[in-house]
C-alpha cells in the first residue's frame, strides 16, 4: 500500500514524462500524429493482399453482424496487437534509455516504463477512433459495445504494463533481452489468430487428435496464448457485435492481474539497485 | 569494482558467471552530522568519494550498511538540465524538469517568472533547447533547480557555470538560502567558495573521513596535505 502511495505521489511526473514522449515523438515531421496510423495501415494493406487475395484465407462473416470485410476483420485484431508489441518493446528499453536520469535524480523509477504505456495508449486511442469510424461506415452496429471495448483495452494495457515492467528490469541485467524480444514478438504474432482465423487451427487440431498419447490437443496448447483470448474479445465486440464468452473475460482478467502483480513485485525488488546496475 | 562484467547472456554462459568483482569501498565508515541552517562543505581529491556520498544523500545509491536520516524536504542538484528533451521548448522543459525535481505544476506556475528571470533566457524561452548555447542551457537548468526551495539543498560541483553575472546571482541566492535558515551541502574544488560560504567542512580521502569540523582549520589541513610545505 505504501508503494502505491509512493507511485501516486509521482503521478504529475508520470503525466509530464508521458507528455514528453508524445510531444517529442513526431516533432519536426510533416504528418505528425498521422504517422501512428501509418504502420497499421501499411500492415493491413500488405496482409490483406497476401492473405485475402493470394492465399485466400476466409474468416467467417461476423455473427450476428454479417460483416465480411477481411481488411477490417484484420485490423480488429492487428491494432490491439501493435499496441501490445509497442508497449513491451519500448517499456523494456525505458530504463536503459533513461540511465542518465536514473543516476542523477531520485524519483519513483516505475514512472519510466509507465510513461511509455501512457504514450502508447494515447496513440492507440487515436487508431481505435479511426477504426470505429470505419466500422460504422461499413455497417457495424458498434455504439453499444464501446464501454466494453474500453474495459478490454484497459485489461490489455494492464497485461502489457506488467510484462513491460519485468522486461525493463531483465534488460538492465541482460542486454540481450531487447533483441530476443524482437524475435519472440515475430513468432508470437503468427501464433495468435490475427491474420488467420482460429477456426483453421481448430480444424487441424481435430484432424490430428490427441498428441503423443497425452490428453493435450493442438487447440488446447494454442489457447494457452493470452493474446488469442484478448483478440477474440476485440473481434467479438467490434466485428461480430456480440457479447463475448464469459470465460474469455475471465481468462483475460486473470492474465492481466497476474502479469501486473508479478511485474510490480519484480520491479520493486530491483528498483533500489538500478542506479548502480546501469 | 568489476574485473570482468558479463552483461549479455552469451558472455555469462560462456564464462560461467555474471562477474568477477572485488569489493571496493567507495565510502568506509563515514559518519557526521550536519547542523540545521548551516552551510556544509565537502572537500577532497578526485576519487575520494564525494559524489558517491552525495548520491547516497540524494537517495540514488543505498548504503550497504549504516543509515542516513534528514529532517525536512531535500533536493539534490547533481546535474543541470536533468531530463531536458532537446526538441521541446524552454518553457516545456521548465515544467518537465520542475516535476522531475519534485515540484508540482502549481509551484512551477507560481515560480515561472522568477525562474525565467533568473536564467536570463526570456527572449528564447519558446525555442527548442537544442538551439540554446551551452551557457544558456546550463543557466536554465540551474534556474529551475535553485527555485525548488527545499529545506536541505545538496549541490555537486555545479557552481562553476555561466558568466560572472550569473555566478554573482548564484552566490546571492545561496546567501539568501543561508539567511532563510536552510541547510546547504556543497561539493566543490574551489577553496575560495568553501572558505567564504561554508560554516563546517568535511574532508574525504579515499573513501575515509579524515577531518570534519570548522571550515578554516579543515581547509587548511586539506591544503597542507595537497601541497606539503607550501606557505599558508
Amino acid at each position: 500500500m505504501n508503494y502505491v502511495k509512493e507511485v501516486l505521489s509521482s503521478r504529475e511526473l508520470l503525466v509530464n514524462l508521458t507528455l514528453r514522449e508524445i510531444r517529442g515523438k513526431y516533432k519536426r515531421t510533416i504528418f505528425g500524429q498521422l504517422w501512428s496510423l501509418a504502420n497499421p495501415l501499411a500492415l493491413m494493406l500488405i496482409y490483406t493482399i497476401v492473405f485475402a487475395f493470394i492465399l485466400r484465407v476466409e474468416p467467417e462473416p461476423g455473427d450476428p453482424s454479417g460483416l465480411n470485410v477481411f481488411a477490417v476483420w484484420l485490423l480488429c485484431g492487428l491494432l490491439p496487437w501493435t499496441f501490445f508489441a509497442n508497449v513491451i518493446t519500448s517499456g523494456a528499453n525505458s530504463l536503459i534509455a533513461n540511465a542518465g536520469l536514473i543516476q542523477k535524480v531520485s524519483f519513483s523509477r516505475i514512472v519510466l516504463p509507465l510513461s511509455l504505456v501512457g504514450s502508447s495508449i494515447y496513440n492507440w486511442l487515436f487508431e481505435m477512433a479511426v477504426l470505429l469510424l470505419v466500422l460504422v461506415i461499413i455497417g457495424s452496429f458498434v455504439w453499444p459495445w464501446i464501454p466494453l471495448l474500453l474495459v478490454v483495452m484497459l485489461l490489455l494495457a494492464v497485461f502489457a504494463a506488467g510484462i513491460a515492467l519485468m522486461l525493463a528490469i531483465a534488460n538492465v541485467y541482460f542486454r540481450d533481452t531487447q533483441w530476443f524480444l524482437g524475435i519472440i514478438l515475430q513468432m508470437w504474432l503468427y501464433l495468435t489468430p490475427i491474420i488467420y482465423p482460429a477456426s483453421l487451427v481448430t480444424a487441424q487440431s481435430e484432424r490430428i487428435g490427441y498428441l503423443f498419447g497425452t490428453q493435450l490437443t493442438v487447440d488446447f496448447l494454442y489457447n494457452l496464448n493470452p493474446m488469442a483470448h484478448f483478440v477474440e474479445i476485440f473481434r467479438n465486440l467490434l466485428y461480430d457485435n456480440r457479447w463475448p464468452d464469459p470465460t474469455e473475460w475471465l481468462i483475460c482478467a486473470l492474465w492481466a492481474i497476474g502479469s501486473l502483480f508479478v511485474g510490480v513485485v519484480v520491479f520493486r525488488r530491483n528498483e533500489r539497485n538500478l542506479a548502480e546496475a546501469l | 569494482m568489476y574485473h570482468e562484467r558479463n552483461q549479455t547472456l552469451k558472455a555469462t554462459i560462456m564464462r560461467g558467471r555474471r562477474s568477477v568483482h572485488e569489493d571496493f569501498w567507495a565510502l568506509d565508515d563515514v559518519s557526521f552530522d550536519v547542523p540545521t541552517g548551516s552551510t556544509f562543505g565537502l572537500i577532497g581529491s578526485n576519487g575520494s568519494g564525494k559524489s558517491t556520498l552525495l548520491k547516497c544523500l540524494a537517495n540514488i545509491y543505498h548504503p550497504n550498511s549504516g543509515s542516513i536520516s534528514h529532517f525536512g524536504s531535500m533536493a539534490a542538484m547533481l546535474e543541470v538540465g536533468s531530463g531536458f528533451h532537446s526538441e521541446l521548448s524552454g518553457r516545456d522543459n521548465i515544467y518537465l524538469n520542475g516535476s522531475i525535481l519534485g515540484m508540482s505544476k502549481k509551484e512551477v506556475d507560481r515560480k515561472y517568472d522568477e525562474i525565467v528571470d533568473f536564467s536570463g533566457v526570456e527572449a528564447f524561452i519558446d525555442q527548442p533547447v537544442k538551439n540554446y548555447s551551452s551557457g544558456m542551457y546550463v543557466r536554465l537548468g540551474f534556474a529551475v533547480a535553485i527555485n525548488v526551495d527545499p529545506d536541505i539543498l545538496v549541490v555537486d560541483e555545479v557552481l562553476a557555470v555561466g558568466d560572472a553575472d550569473f555566478q554573482a546571482k548564484c552566490m546571492q541566492k545561496f546567501a539568501d538560502f543561508k539567511r532563510d535558515g536552510k541547510t546547504v551541502i556543497l561539493v566543490t574544488h574551489d577553496m575560495d567558495t568553501v572558505s567564504k560560504m561554508c560554516d563546517n567542512v568535511a574532508w574525504l580521502s579515499h573513501g575515509k573521513l579524515l577531518e570534519v569540523g570548522e571550515a578554516k582549520p579543515t581547509i587548511k589541513a586539506y591544503l597542507d596535505s595537497v601541497t606539503p610545505g607550501a606557505a599558508e
